[in-house]
């Protein structure tokens, strides 16, 4: 008996065919090349994605808290006295450098990502599960902007292709890709927009259980393109931007302080009040997890809390509180040692990572899968 | 227990980059609140040619694997070293399995596949991991019960061609087990020997037992006093055996004659013999009483080979020496309140064999010598002479002084050696095919060294030619490593008990797995392992209390 492995990526060779066959490939490296990713991406994306509050001015939070007086005690609530959250949803990504298109004197990158999402249910118990999950192959090509000719995308958009296998145009705008102006950052970016939209589409999978009692959290910012419109979710972000300024108070006497002024105060176990964003559709807030005696730095150990107020109402103190307290509880067991913000990673999210990450196709059978074919001569003319 | 079948996935394969499943090991994680032990037997499945195939294997250790990288982030993860702290989610972990590969039923030892539904494997699949499918019925002997973490149990046969030759022969018991464990074993085993034999060879084998500790082995004719409790008796039952004391018309109790004439013994059977050494009746043995003394130039030893040959021809000076006290105070070794010098012997040589002989015989002696044994003092190698199958003979030695009982066991072995290889033509009986030989202490008979002494050749002879006569040695001690490694390797069933940690590290461990010898510290009071030449693996059988009296302490 002989034991065959098929190829399991074998649906994107009709597609590299085409693109070998119809322009001229400089393959990458060993076929395709692994792009590394920013080390500090969604602080970088909770800049580009909130970049319009770099001001805050009002808070969010009912009743009207104390200028003076922004930090409220939320001490540890254990899933054990209240199981508050229960669905942790996460996202993750790899993209590959696949190698150069020449059509014509244009010249693209062609690159390839792994994307995926998954829901994580927490049991009463503290026991893990996957609730649900999707992985998807993406070939990101440019169709504007010097990008493949109208025909040949025709053509690659009309092979037929297996659900998990998408062809994306990385010169679409979105609020990601538009910030970036070289051609394989912005494809790296549109694979980022890709997944985070992933992410959205699995939290309709918690819809019917999700009330009260039971809140999902969302890794990263409650906004995309446009606000994540589900109830009893919040996004936690563990690195978030350091810009906004901080005036409150009554306008003529409101002083202005800066976030790490408003951090460094914040002791362990309390959270800020809640702060107004996108005139009230969101209310953020921040909570300190650990103490800072146990870190390196007074920023570390912190999250941003994200809240949708769709109706543009300010969040009770009563509800911050106790959303709030949950995640204080959240902070064991951390992933010391695995992940270098595992002061304020939440140990579920970080699951659902690995998750992810652990059904992505490894290198070894990528770079194998991904054969260009036999390559061409390439004729430099000048 | 065939109905009963009681099969659960327990886990799948898993084989990673730098642990991968190989030919003859693989490892499998555990599903949540599924409980696996050391020496579970499990089975997977396996390709085959056409359709599949099972492979069957040993747990050997288990582990637990969190995704903590370091024990520092588990002391962070607890808040710091907080001993309240709860963590609100556990931390991610598992529990693996490392098994050895025992046996494919389809004999493909193709690494097993990642993924692969790991099940325990049921009484049947056992049996095929052990190979004991393959040994012919009237070949098993029930050598004891494996039971499993999910309750399957399997009698754990051995092959009686591997026990009692010819293929190969002897049983070795070595541990610390516990009072009258290893003893108690080799007595079952003994007893599954004889009930599990065809009728038609039952009386081709004959049993000589030597009891050398208290009265243990001296009342096995009689049923014990308190009745076995019921898991003892299924335990009886699912062996296939009967819970009896040994016939009393086929036991013979020898017991050594102490200083008055009377049985130097703990306990007295009701028919008993008694048995004497006189000089006629040791002579040809005389080299035994010797092994433990120094003689690192041999001297002593050609001398005692130059009497011994004197006194068996009846030739020269020692022609009429009859007696131990002719031997020790008449010429030629004595003259005249003088030691003399005999032959080309030193004179000092013979004062050194004077009183060592004198010392053993006469002054410390337990009263086993003597000058004419009376009529009902048997000598032991006549007895033999005469031993039938299907007979059980007890050899008292527990009271004797370590040289006595070296020479008795040395006479047991000798004289039934010789037997084997040249029957005498005037006997009654004819020599019994097989003649198994129990024995315990055997590090005092066949003790580790470079000195190899009379006795410990005769151990060393039936270890290593007794398969082909048919002599079969059981033989057991608390440390394998204090015996010669000449007979323990000729043994194709070995038996562990509980030993430590230091004795596991020797080199006569050296055919158990690292993991396997950690388990063997831990193993519990009736709990063994048993190491048999068909098996590809060793395992850990339970076996029944005896059904007979037992000497309480």
């Amino acid at each position: 008996m002989v034991i065959k492995m098929s190829n399991p990526l074998s649906s994107i060779t009709p597609i590299l065919n085409i693109l070998s066959k119809e322009i001229k490939i400089l393959p990458a490296t060993g076929g395709a090349v692994e792009e590394l990713q920013h080390p500090d991406q969604e602080e970088i994306e909770d800049v580009i994605i909130n970049k319009n509050i770099d001001i805050v001015t009002s808070f969010a939070e009912t009743p009207e808290p104390d200028p003076h007086n922004i930090y409220r005690h939320t001490p540890p609530l254990s899933r054990t006295e209240q199981h508050l959250f229960k669905f942790f949803v996460d996202g993750s990504i790899r993209t590959y450098f696949l190698g150069t298109g020449i059509e014509g004197t244009r010249s693209f990158p062609i690159e390839l990502a792994q994307i995926g999402s998954a829901v994580i249910k927490r049991e009463d118990d503290g026991q893990l599960r996957v609730l649900t999950y999707k992985h998807r192959i993406i070939l990101l090509l440019p169709k504007q902007n010097q990008g493949i000719s109208d025909t040949l995308w025709h053509y690659i958009q009309n092979i037929e292709k297996p659900d998990w296998l998408e062809i994306v145009d990385f010169t679409m705008p979105d609020i990601l890709t538009d910030t970036k102006k070289d051609p394989r950052d912005k494809a790296g970016a549109k694979a980022r927009y890709e997944m985070h939209k992933l992410e959205i589409e699995l939290i309709s999978f918690t819809d019917a259980f999700r009330d009260k009692n039971n809140w999902l959290i969302l890794d990263g910012a409650v906004k995309l393109t446009d606000f994540i419109q589900a109830p009893y979710l919040i996004g936690v972000a563990k690195s978030f931007s350091k810009t906004p300024q901080f005036y409150l108070g009554k306008r003529r006497g409101a002083k202005s302080k800066d976030i790490t002024s408003v951090l460094a105060g914040l002791p362990h176990a309390h959270r800020t009040v809640a702060f107004s964003a996108y005139d009230g559709q969101v209310a953020f807030w921040y909570v300190r997890l650990r103490e800072q005696r146990e870190l390196d730095y007074p920023l570390m150990g912190v999250v941003k809390v994200e809240l949708p107020c769709p109706d543009k109402k300010p969040v009770s103190s009563e509800l911050a509180d106790l959303i709030s307290s949950a995640l204080v509880a959240e902070r064991n067991v951390t992933p010391y040692g695995l992940d270098r913000r595992w002061h304020c990673s939440l140990y579920p999210i970080y699951i659902a990572e690995q998750v992810i990450k652990n059904r992505f196709f490894s290198k070894e059978v990528l770079m194998g899968c991904i054969r260009w074919p036999k390559p061409q001569e390439v004729n430099y003319e000048r | 227990m065939n109905d009963e079948r009681n099969i659960k996935d327990v886990g799948k394969t898993s084989a990673t980059d730098r642990d991968p499943n190989t030919s003859e090991k693989f490892s499998f994680w555990l599903a949540p609140e599924v409980i696996v032990n050391p020496f579970d037997i499990v089975e997977v499945e396996q390709v085959y040619h056409e359709g599949k195939s099972k492979t069957f294997g040993l747990v050997t250790t288990l582990e637990h694997r969190t995704d903590s990288p370091t024990h520092l982030a588990n002391f962070i993860s607890s808040n710091f070293g907080e001993l309240t702290e709860e963590p609100n989610t556990p931390r991610q972990g598992i529990t693996l399995a490392h098994v050895n590969v025992l046996s494919n039923d389809k004999d493909i030892y193709m690494p097993v596949s990642s993924e692969k539904v790991v099940r325990f494997a049921d009484e049947e699949g056992i049996q095929i991991a052990l190979g004991i499918d393959a040994m012919e019925p009237q070949n098993r002997i029930p050598a004891g019960l494996i039971r499993m973490s999910n309750g399957t149990c399997a009698v754990a046969y051995i092959d009686r061609r591997y026990v009692l030759g010819p293929e190969s022969a002897h049983v070795n018991i070595t541990g610390i087990s516990g009072l009258a464990t290893k003893t108690s074993y080799a007595i079952f085993l003994i007893q599954s020997i004889l009930q599990s034999i065809p009728d038609e060879e039952k009386n081709k084998i004959a049993v000589i037992i030597l009891n050398v500790k208290h009265g243990d082995l001296l009342q096995i004719d009689k049923k014990r006093e308190k009745a076995l409790t019921t898991e003892e008796m299924e335990m009886w039952e699912a062996l296939g055996l009967t819970p009896k004391p040994f016939p009393s018309d086929k036991i013979h109790y020898y017991l050594p004659r102490g200083k008055d004439g009377n049985p130097n013994s703990c306990l007295i059977p009701d028919v008993y013999h008694i048995y004497a050494y006189d000089l006629d009746g040791t002579i040809d043995k005389l080299d035994f009483l010797f092994t433990d003394v120094s003689d690192t130039s041999g001297a002593l030893e050609a001398l005692i080979g130059d009497i011994m040959n004197g006194i068996i021809a009846r030739e020269g000076p020692l022609r009429d020496i009859h007696s131990w006290e002719n031997l020790l105070n008449s010429p030629p070794l004595f003259k005249d309140g003088n030691t003399q010098k005999f032959g080309d012997h030193y004179k000092a040589t013979v004062g050194k064999f004077r009183r060592l002989l004198r010392r053993m015989v006469k002054t410390m002696h337990s009263g086993i010598f003597v000058d004419n044994r009376r009529t009902n003092e048997k000598l032991l190698s006549e007895e033999l002479e005469n031993i039938k199958g299907g007979h059980i003979y007890v050899i008292d030695i527990a009271q004797l002084k370590e040289y006595e009982q070296q020479l008795v066991f040395g006479d047991l072995l000798k004289t039934m050696y010789s037997l084997k290889i040249e029957p005498k033509e005037n006997l009654s009986e004819e020599i019994p095919e097989k003649v198994i030989f129990f024995v315990d202490e055997l590090n005092k008979y066949a003790p580790v060294g470079t000195r190899v002494s009379a006795l410990t050749e005769q151990v060393l002879e039936i270890a290593e030619r007794g398969r082909s006569l048919g002599v079969i040695l059981i033989s057991a001690q608390q440390f394998m490593s204090a015996v010669h490694p000449r007979v323990t390797g000729n043994c194709a069933t070995k038996i562990i008990g509980r030993s430590g940690s230091a004795e596991v590290l020797q080199p006569d461990y050296r055919f158990l797995d690292k993991e396997i010898k950690n388990n063997v510290t831990r193993l519990s009071k009736g709990e063994l392992l048993l190491s048999h030449a068909v098996y590809r693996q060793p395992v850990k059988v339970i076996f029944p209390k005896p059904a007979f009296k037992q000497q309480e302490f």
